[in-house]
């Protein structure tokens, strides 16, 4: 029988010897390693041997397999070309393909879920806006000079136009939820303004904004939220300072500014020789704004802040182009390689 | 607004800052300071000065705020005028009710010449171009005081100035020689027979030249809403109109006209030949503002002391009469409380608020709508299946239906004059775009607004598009997401949102975070119903779960679902798991639920 083995052996490294590519390899380690390869005959055949030799001849072929095995793992064959093609085309082969959110999406998530985590709402509301919802409530009438601050884009002018800042949606919660306060709501949301499209300017971008109206609210909590929102954005190196600034609809107002990540304040081109990055604007919701909405100032207070999307989300991604980012030439790696 | 350090000390003789620290505290206190530079030895700060702060766009409205937040003088300059011999009045004619306040005065025997270094100087670090000495006095005191001013040769203008509102004149033409259509509306200084000037730029048919002996000089207020007006409708924004659009002091209009003649006179020689002209048809009433001086710190969530707030204002030039505060007439953005508020809050300083007290967590209704919810669950289901996400411009070329697009009025993009009616156009764009960089096996989806009209009503539907480069895939992964769609051009397919039925249920469940003791073993018994028809099986199960009640009631499934083929009733097999109860009351309540005793 050992003998056997022996023949066995001598003839399929023979065979091994001769392989002339990976078809012909895998057709040989299936005829000797296969479930009814002959190997497993060889074992299954233990049975009929004598005791005495049982045991050698089960010794004899464990040294067989493993040599074989050895011999066909180290065997270098060229690669048939049919495999090869049917390999690449196959997706039984291919790694899985990795959808992908928007990095505006992205990043609107991840303040999402810092707004969540406080008791915030998501909300939202139309996009085409009354003047009155973009403008007016917020305490910007009819020919005031901040309208200047934002060319806008109208449909029926003056009244319907595209709505020019987040602070619209916030008209809207305050004027459907003037009888459900308190409220926390945040809101990702488009805006439009008449700009000419090019490398650095789009007529639509993305802002995100939060407002809160509650009993006692103070600048110390709005100052605190927008930080912690910043050390999730930005990490908790991040070196923002809170000053005076002007918005119709807040005050007093405040204006986050980032120190430059480029010249951490030293001033360069990207900051503008400024040494700091406006990262948006936040105040104390106006007395006039809440009584608009029917909501008594005497009793409650609020504060609302907003940023842009855009250039944050640009910068992170190495975006150079804003035009990338809606309908650009944006695209995902399908999977980790 | 630029501001050269030197000449901010005219007002601030005490002031000893380093010009970094400088434009960091006109930063803080609102004034954003981009930079400084140095040009001619003379050092320049770069402000943005906001469009409630017109008394910002002049050195002495910024030098009061400094004076307030460092504490120290601001000094008054002495600007009397020489006394005046001429009886001579002007026959100046105001024709109209915008025109808050003018003054105005002749002067004679004037020798123009080029301008001195300084103000030469002066003039580069602010970007303009010196002229001749009047001209240049004049920007002078517009760029000290905020105040916009002119002053006209009468050799050319005459003594016979009309303040009116246009209505014969067609053509003007400015000092710099532009050439403007003028419509019936525009405010404006003529004569009987010319147009002179525009409230916000001077003509070139008044023009000074070194030649002139003779001048009136104006320093005037208008109606800012006009002027903006104006300026917007002639396309012409000078540093004039910048200023003459926003809330300027009346009152500071005698201190900015004595300082102007005098400097001309100083400069110029001559004399004044007139009587001084003050047209003031309706002082300006102050408003008396109700303040608590507890509101800093209470709005402010930082202790601000009451002495520190009245000392602020004192030095602010409020009058304070105990709770009742009259801001001066500069600061015409002081008229309610709030307004207060921020002028203590922001000179005590915005950096002594502590950055680290975010908002407390709060349980409070949420109120997101659930097609949020619905989107967010979409798309974390199409990135599951392989999807990207893209955007697209809402704004687009073409339109689907005439009839019902909604076109914008003033789009300055010609390629993007509609609002979007479907997504599909958008993604075949994009699939444009990725077969030009050859991208293989494209698969994406948009998630965004469509618009339309429905008679005088403007209405917008969040939709989903989606791409896939294999069609039967695509028609799978509908069926995943449980959506039906119309399949276009193959692999394309669009979903309104907003008219999916039952949003709820792609709505995440509540999930109770309850954590039960268990005191006693969970009773499982099984029960078999017959019915005669199909039911839906989780009204089924919401029902006996009710039945039931929550007290006791583990958890309830069904098992198996039975049609028999001789009777075609349905039988449905319940397991039904009890808790807090002992077996014989589970066995009880269970035979009674499902009726089988």
């Amino acid at each position: 029988m050992n003998q056997n083995l022996e023949a066995i052996k001598n003839e399929y490294i023979s065979k091994i010897a001769n392989l002339k590519n990976d078809q012909e390899l895998e057709s040989l380690r299936i005829e000797l390693f296969g479930r009814n390869g002959l190997i497993n005959n060889l074992f299954s055949k233990i049975k009929d041997i004598p005791n005495e030799e049982k045991k050698q001849y089960g010794a004899n072929l464990n040294q067989l397999k493993t040599e074989l095995e050895q011999l066909l793992s180290n065997k270098k064959v060229e690669k048939s070309e049919k495999l090869t093609s049917e390999k690449l085309t196959s997706t039984i082969f291919g790694l899985p393909k990795i959808g992908h959110l928007h990095p505006l999406t992205q990043t609107e998530r991840q303040l999402n879920e810092v707004f969540r985590k406080l008791g915030f709402s998501i909300y939202n509301s139309p996009e085409i806006v009354t003047d009155e919802y973009n403008f007016a409530r917020l305490n910007v009438p009819q020919n005031h000079p901040a309208r200047d601050m934002q060319d806008t884009i109208y449909i029926k002018e003056p009244e319907y136009l595209l709505r020019t800042q987040t602070s619209a949606i916030e008209a809207y919660l305050l004027a459907q939820k003037n009888k459900n306060l308190p409220i926390r709501a945040a809101f990702p949301g488009s805006v439009y303004r008449n700009e000419k499209v090019n490398r650095s300017n789009h007529f639509v971008f993305h802002q995100y904004q939060a407002v809160v109206v509650d009993k006692n609210v103070t600048m110390k909590d709005l100052i605190g939220t927008m930080d912690l929102m910043f050390k999730t954005l930005y990490g908790p190196d991040v070196i923002v300072r809170y000053r005076a600034k002007y918005y119709p609809e807040v005050e007093p107002g405040v204006g986050p500014d980032m120190q430059c990540f480029n010249c951490h304040g030293e001033g360069c081109p990207l900051c503008k020789y400024a040494g700091w990055i406006e990262m948006g604007g936040s105040g104390m919701i106006h007395p006039k704004v809440l009584e608009m909405a029917g909501i008594d100032s005497k009793i409650w207070s609020g504060f609302a802040f907003g940023m842009g999307l855009d250039r944050w989300t640009m910068a992170q991604k190495n975006i150079k182009d804003i035009r990338t980012l809606m309908g650009g030439n944006l695209a995902y790696k399908p999977n980790e390689l | 607004m630029k501001l050269i350090y030197s000449h901010l000390k005219k007002f601030l003789p005490n002031l000893n800052i380093e010009p970094h620290q400088l434009r960091d505290d006109l930063t803080m206190i609102g004034h954003f300071t981009n930079f400084y530079e140095e040009i001619d030895n003379e050092i320049v700060f770069d402000l943005d000065i906001k469009v409630n702060r017109g008394d910002c766009l002049g050195y002495y409205g910024l030098a009061r705020d400094l004076s307030v937040f460092y504490n120290i003088e601001l000094k008054q300059l002495n600007l009397n005028l020489p006394k005046q011999e001429s009886k001579y009045q002007l026959p100046i004619n105001i024709k109209t009710n915008k025109v808050k306040r003018v003054m105005a005065v002749k002067l004679s025997n004037l020798k123009n010449s080029t301008s001195p270094e300084w103000l030469k100087t002066f003039l580069k670090c602010h970007g303009s171009k010196s002229i001749n000495t009047i001209v240049d006095l004049t920007n002078y005191i517009m760029f000290l005081y905020g105040i916009p001013n002119h002053a006209f040769d009468t050799a050319k203008s005459t003594d016979n100035l009309i303040w009116e509102i246009n209505s014969k004149f067609k053509k003007f033409t400015s000092l710099d020689g532009s050439k403007l259509n003028l419509n019936n509306d525009i405010l404006m200084i003529n004569n009987p027979n010319q147009a002179l000037s525009l409230s916000f730029w001077g003509g070139e048919a008044c023009a000074i030249s070194q030649n002139t002996q003779e001048i009136i000089i104006e320093v005037a207020v208008y109606d800012r809403t006009l002027v903006r007006q104006n300026s917007r409708q002639l396309k012409s924004v000078t540093e004039a109109s910048v200023r003459l659009e926003k809330d300027l002091d009346e009152e500071l209009i005698p201190i900015a006209f004595n300082h102007l003649t005098n400097l001309i006179l100083e400069n110029c020689k001559g004399q004044i030949t007139s009587q001084v002209f003050d047209y003031y048809p309706q002082k300006i009433d102050l408003p008396k503002i109700n303040f608590d001086f507890n509101q800093p710190s209470l709005i402010s969530g930082i202790e601000i002391p009451i002495d520190f707030t009245s000392d602020c204002f004192k030095r602010l030039g409020c009058l304070i009469n105990n709770n009742f505060i009259t801001p001066p007439s500069i600061r015409k953005d002081i008229s309610i409380e709030a307004d207060l508020i921020e002028e203590a809050v922001r000179f005590w300083g915005y950096q002594k608020i502590p950055i680290n007290k975010a908002l407390p967590f709060k349980t409070l209704e949420d109120i997101t709508p659930k097609e949020i919810y619905l989107i967010e669950n979409l798309k974390d289901q199409l990135i599951n299946l392989g999807y990207d996400e893209i955007l697209s411009w809402p704004l687009v070329t073409n339109s689907n239906d005439p009839k019902t697009v909604i076109t914008t009025q003033n789009s300055i993009n010609s390629e993007a004059i509609y609002l979007r009616q479907s997504l599909t156009q958008s993604l075949i764009k994009q699939l444009d775009q990725y077969q030009r960089f050859k991208l293989p096996n494209p698969q994406f989806f948009e998630i965004g607004k469509i618009f339309y009209k429905e008679g005088d009503h403007f209405l917008e539907k969040n939709s989903l598009a989606l791409y896939h480069h294999d069609s039967k895939q695509l028609i799978s992964d509908l069926q995943t997401l449980n959506l039906k769609a119309e399949i276009k051009n193959n692999n394309f397919a669009e979903i309104i949102i907003d008219d999916l039925k039952k949003l709820d249920h792609y709505l995440p469940q509540d999930i109770s975070n309850q954590a039960i003791e268990l005191n006693s073993q969970i009773i499982t018994l099984d029960a078999n119903i017959i019915l005669d028809t199909k039911q839906d099986p989780i009204k089924l199960i919401n029902k006996y779960s009710q039945n039931i009640g929550p007290k006791i009631l583990w958890t309830l499934i069904i098992t198996d679902i039975y049609q028999d083929p001789k009777t075609n009733k349905y039988r449905y097999t319940f397991q039904a798991s009890y808790f807090n109860t002992d077996d014989k009351t589970a066995k009880a309540i269970h035979l009674k639920t499902f009726d089988l005793l």
